[in-house]
Formats: C-alpha cells, structure tokens, sequence
C-alpha cells in the first residue's frame, strides 16, 4: 500500500481576483436550505478546468463572493451546492436559472486520486460536508476500476437535511461494489434508517481498515469526534484524508485569514492528512 | 555622485514632470508619504512617517473592478487600472524592507496580484539612509541596517549639505539619467548610528515554534483593545477585506486594510470563528510576524520599524514579547 500523497501549494493562475460572468443552467433544491447550482459560461462551456476537491469563488455581484468547493463537474459544467447561511448565500438561493453570476478559480489543491488508487476508500460526511466529498466520490464512480470497496456513511440532522438523496437512495447503492450508509440524529415519522451519531455510527458499522483511506468532512464537532472514530477502528492519521474551510476573501494566500501556522488553507489546502495537521499549529 | 540639498527642490520638480513623487510631509497632522508639492512642506529629517508608505502599492481602499449590467441585460466585469509612475523619496530601510516582504505576498507562490504588480512595476524607490533613530526603532535588530537599503533603486546618504546618490538597481541607474542636471561629483561625511532599543532575535522562532499553547497569549492578550492600531500602521500588515458598493445597475468592487484583530476577520458564515477571542488573535498576529511568515518566506514579517510600539495606546510591545520568548525554557 502506498503512501497517500497531497499536493500542496499546487494552484497557479493569472489575473487571480477577476471573476468571470457564468450563466445558471441548473438548480437541484436538496433540501430547505440548500441548493445545487449548475454554472456554465455564456459560450457553454466549463468555466474552469479543475480536480476533485478544488475551490471556486462564486459571486452573486451585488451582495458578495464566497468559496465553496466545486461539488461535482461535466464536459461543460461545474456544480457548486451551496447551503443558505449568510448574506451571499441567501441572495444565491434567490436566483434561478438563467441568473448571471461571477466565478472564479480553481482554487486550492485536490484529493490525492493517485495515490489512492487501488485502495477501499471510506467516506465520512456529515450535513453539508457531503458536497466536498461527493466530488471525489463521484471521481472514484468515474474511475470505477482504480479503487476498491467504496463506502460511504453519512449523517445529517434529520431526513430533511440529508443532501444529494437522488444520489444517496438511487444512484449510488446500484454502483458496483459500492455501499451507503445513512443516518439521521433525530428520529421521525418516514425514516426507517439509522437513528445514530456519526461517530458511533461508524464503530456500529465495523468498517474494515485493511488497504483503505478515509476522507471525511463535516462540521467542527463530527470532524473532532469521526476523527476520534476512524482512529478507533484502526486508521493510521496518514490515512484519513480531510478537506478544511475557513472563511476566505481572495482566494489565493494573499488576503491572509485562513491561515494555520505558515499554510494558508485556500491555497495550501484545502485538502490534508490528519498526519500534516498534526503537525501544524490550528486554530480551526 | 552628491546631490546637494539646494536642487532637491528642482530635482523632485522635474521627476514630478513624469512621476508622482511621494515624499514624508505632514497632511492634516499626520505624517506620512504624500505628493510633492514643495521642498518647503518635506520632512526628509524625521526620522519615520507615523503612517508607512504601503498605500502606495496597496492602498488602504482600492477599486478592482466595476460590474453591473448593460442595456441587452448581460452582466460585465470592467476591471480598473489607477496605477501610474510612481516614486516614493526619502523610504527608510524599515519601510523598504516592508516593500520586500509584500513583493513575497503579492507577487509568489502560484498567483501574481494583478493590482499590486500593476503599482509594484511602475514605483522607483529611493532611499535615504537613517541618520538619527528613535528610541522605538530596532530595525538593525531584525538584520537591517539604518543606513543601506540593499533592494531600493537608488540609496541616499546623508551629509551636511549634500546626499550621496548610489544606483542599486538597473532602474535606479535608469532613473538616474535624468537627475544628471542636478547631480555633481563629490563625498560625504556620515555619522556611524545604530538603533539604541535593542533585541535579540537568536532562537525565538524556534521557541515560538512550540509556544502556541503557551500561556503568554492569554497574559499578553489581558489588555490588548483589539484596536487594530498595530495593523493599520504596520508597513508589513497586508491582510485584506473585499467587499462592494452598489449604485442602482452598476457597482464597484474593491478591496480594503482588513485587520487580523477584529473578531470578524475570520467569523464564518454558520457564527464558527476559528480565532473567538483576543487571545487566539493576537496569537496569530505575532506568530505571522515571527514565525508563520519565516516559515512560508523565510523572513520575517517584523521590520523593526517600532510604529506598532509607539502607537499601541496599551503597550503591547512586541520588543518586550522577544525579550520575553528569549528568556522562555520552552
């Protein structure tokens, strides 16, 4: 089994801070207050070329920018899903296909697809931090044949607030060799599932270390405490691969808030080992 | 060569033909970098402006671009460009060095700013060396020295009655050209200083490398106002804000002096702050200067110009922290 190996410090570009005017083509509402949005540039094509866990700025131009990671891609589109929380995400929401937005990007680094291959891969997310993992979930699908066993457990408050369900319940199960898991933490009438936190979920669920790597992303306390999981089970921190988020303005290590110690998480990360992490100084 | 000290004034007119020359005057009760008018109004004898000359490559409010939507309804991104030949006179090597340190920001690592080189390319630098210092100024301290800039276009000394002029980089000598007219042969004599406010910076990085749960941050942190005075009068703070005003169908967005101590700096959307309270600011703040920074540039971020020392109305000195970390068993 081969070391997992992140790049970092590895985006580049020009004219960094000019966004560029896409169209909505397409908007899934996953659940009450979160939204799939499909961007594509008027010309219809891909605004930017990016991999699997790379960042945009997406910008509704009156009201702000924000970074999200690029969720899912095509031929011809980037998908960013986006949870209504602020200023910038509310006036998001409010727009429908056909709106004009700015992007920019990509930015960041990207989740090791080589270094993982030939490895079961374990994906661990809780509410909205499916949408970075779906990216490279969805690259796993599309590469079918370079990895494993794929597992994913995933947690969300309840079954309103599960996202991408389409693909959790109708796409995903039928994959080959593929298994979701799902819980909710709070029970109601309709979900017969899981009632489960996502830690002890995780131990319920005996995943199996053996030649595999976990990518996990959620909130503050299902990072700390799936973490603390994954280590149960037997995951080696080099291992267990995650993506950060703070809050960000340019995008490009220059603006200088979403530092840990020396790394800026824009541009060094987003995505690290636990192992790297340990290593620096974190406020997160 | 010299340059006597009566052609400044004929010399700074005839730059000003082709430049906007910033030079250490009094505006408003304010010293700092302003546009030459009159030899007159300079204060080329202070020993530092209160306020740095970073604004003029990254200035404290500055347009990117304007947006808005056009008659057929399509969105446009019309991206500006104010920078202009631009020469700052009379920079001291704390604030030179400070140009050095955000040329490692703006200019590396993958991404080039486009509105800090647009500044950067067009700006000369012209130095004059220190011939006095303050009682907050430790510069050679962090490795500098009063009297040489190293990467400044051209370096004054200062005698009596006459500057020498030394070009150090292919702009200077360029730029020299047309100062010939005002130039002649010739030497002076300067006085040998060194700053008086001194500290030793052997191992501190080091030590800072394994002090983030120490307990100083929480100490220092005690009386800190969380003002934002020490960024805004850094010349090496370069932490920026982007943010937008709107007119009807069209608007600007800009980017503005963010500061690291203000809670909001780095509060999320969904209220998570990664840095809640003064201590976790002011933590990163001195960390970036005195280790972050190395880490990433291999300099460090403190240039001893001992503005934040002068101005923090609670005296949060980050002379004293040194002195503290050196003495540390961490």
């Amino acid at each position: 089994m081969s070391k997992i190996e992140i790049s970092h410090g590895c985006a580049f570009g020009e004219k960094p801070l000019i966004p560029q005017i896409c169209n909505i083509i397409g908007i899934v509402e996953e659940t009450s207050d979160v939204k799939t949005f499909r961007i594509q540039t008027p010309e219809g094509k891909k605004p930017f070329e990016c991999r699997p866990g790379q960042l945009g700025m997406l910008s509704a131009m009156f009201t702000g920018e924000s970074m999200f990671c690029v969720a899912d891609q095509g031929d011809d589109y980037i998908e960013f899903t986006v949870k209504r929380v602020g200023m910038v995400t509310e006036e998001l929401h409010s727009l429908s296909v056909g709106a004009q937005v700015g992007v920019r990007g990509p930015y960041g680094n990207w989740f090791p697809t080589e270094s993982c291959k030939g490895r079961n891969m374990v994906f661990v997310a809780g509410g909205i931090g499916l949408a970075p993992v779906r990216a490279f979930l969805s690259y796993t699908l599309k590469h079918r044949e370079d990895y494993g066993t794929i597992t994913l457990v995933y947690s969300a408050s309840n079954k309103d607030d599960l996202v991408f369900k389409k693909e959790l319940f109708e796409v995903w199960p039928n994959e080959p060799d593929t298994h979701v898991n799902v819980s909710v933490y709070h029970a109601c009438d309709g979900w017969e599932g899981e009632v489960c936190y996502t830690a002890p979920f995780l131990e319920k669920l005996g995943i199996s270390t053996e030649n595999a790597a976990a990518v996990l992303c959620g909130g503050p306390s299902l990072y700390r405490t799936c973490s603390e999981g994954l280590r149960k089970l037997g995951f080696a921190d080099e291992d267990i691969i995650t993506t950060l988020e703070m809050r960000m303005k340019c995008g490009v290590g220059k603006c200088g808030r979403c530092n840990i110690g020396g790394k800026f998480i824009c541009l060094d990360g987003p995505v690290f080992t636990l192992a790297e992490l340990a290593g620096l100084p974190s406020d997160v | 060569m010299i340059l006597k000290k009566e052609n400044v004034q004929n010399l700074l007119d005839e730059l000003s033909k082709s430049a906007l020359v910033f030079v250490p005057k009094e505006v408003d009760g304010v010293l700092k970098f302003a546009p030459f008018k009159s030899a007159d109004e300079m204060t080329l004898d202070i020993i530092n402006t209160t306020l740095p000359p970073k604004d003029l490559l990254f200035p404290q409010t500055q347009k990117m671009y304007r947006y808005g939507i056009d008659a057929d309804g399509k969105m446009y991104v019309d991206p500006s460009d104010d920078s202009a030949e631009q020469v700052v006179f009379g920079i001291r090597t704390c604030d030179m060095q400070s140009i050095v340190c955000m040329d490692d920001v703006f200019l590396t690592k993958g991404f080039v700013d486009e509105f800090y080189q647009a500044k950067r390319d067009k700006l000369l630098t012209v130095a004059i060396g220190c011939n006095k210092v303050a009682e907050t100024c430790f510069c050679d301290s962090m490795g500098l020295d009063p009297q040489n800039s190293p990467t400044a276009d051209i370096q004054l000394l200062e005698g009596d009655d006459a500057y020498s002029v030394v070009a150090q980089t292919e702009k200077g000598e360029k730029a020299l050209e047309s100062w010939k007219p005002f130039l002649s042969e010739g030497s002076v004599e300067v006085p040998k200083i060194e700053c008086a406010l001194k500290v030793d910076m052997t191992g501190v990085k080091d030590k800072l490398d394994r002090m983030f749960d120490h307990p100083i941050w929480e100490e220092l942190s005690a009386k800190c106002l969380a003002c934002g005075t020490c960024t805004y009068v850094c010349p090496t703070c370069h932490c920026f804000d982007i943010s937008q005003e709107n007119k009807m169908k069209d608007g600007v967005r800009f980017r503005c002096w963010d500061s690291c101590m203000f809670s909001e700096y780095t509060q999320m959307a969904g209220d998570h702050n990664p840095r809640p309270t003064k201590k976790e600011r002011l933590r990163n703040r001195f960390m970036h200067k005195l280790c972050f920074f190395e880490d990433r540039y291999g300099k460090t971020l403190c240039v001893g110009c001992g503005r934040c020392v002068e101005k923090c109305p609670v005296s949060v000195d980050i002379t004293c922290l040194i002195d503290q970390i050196g003495e540390f068993d961490v």
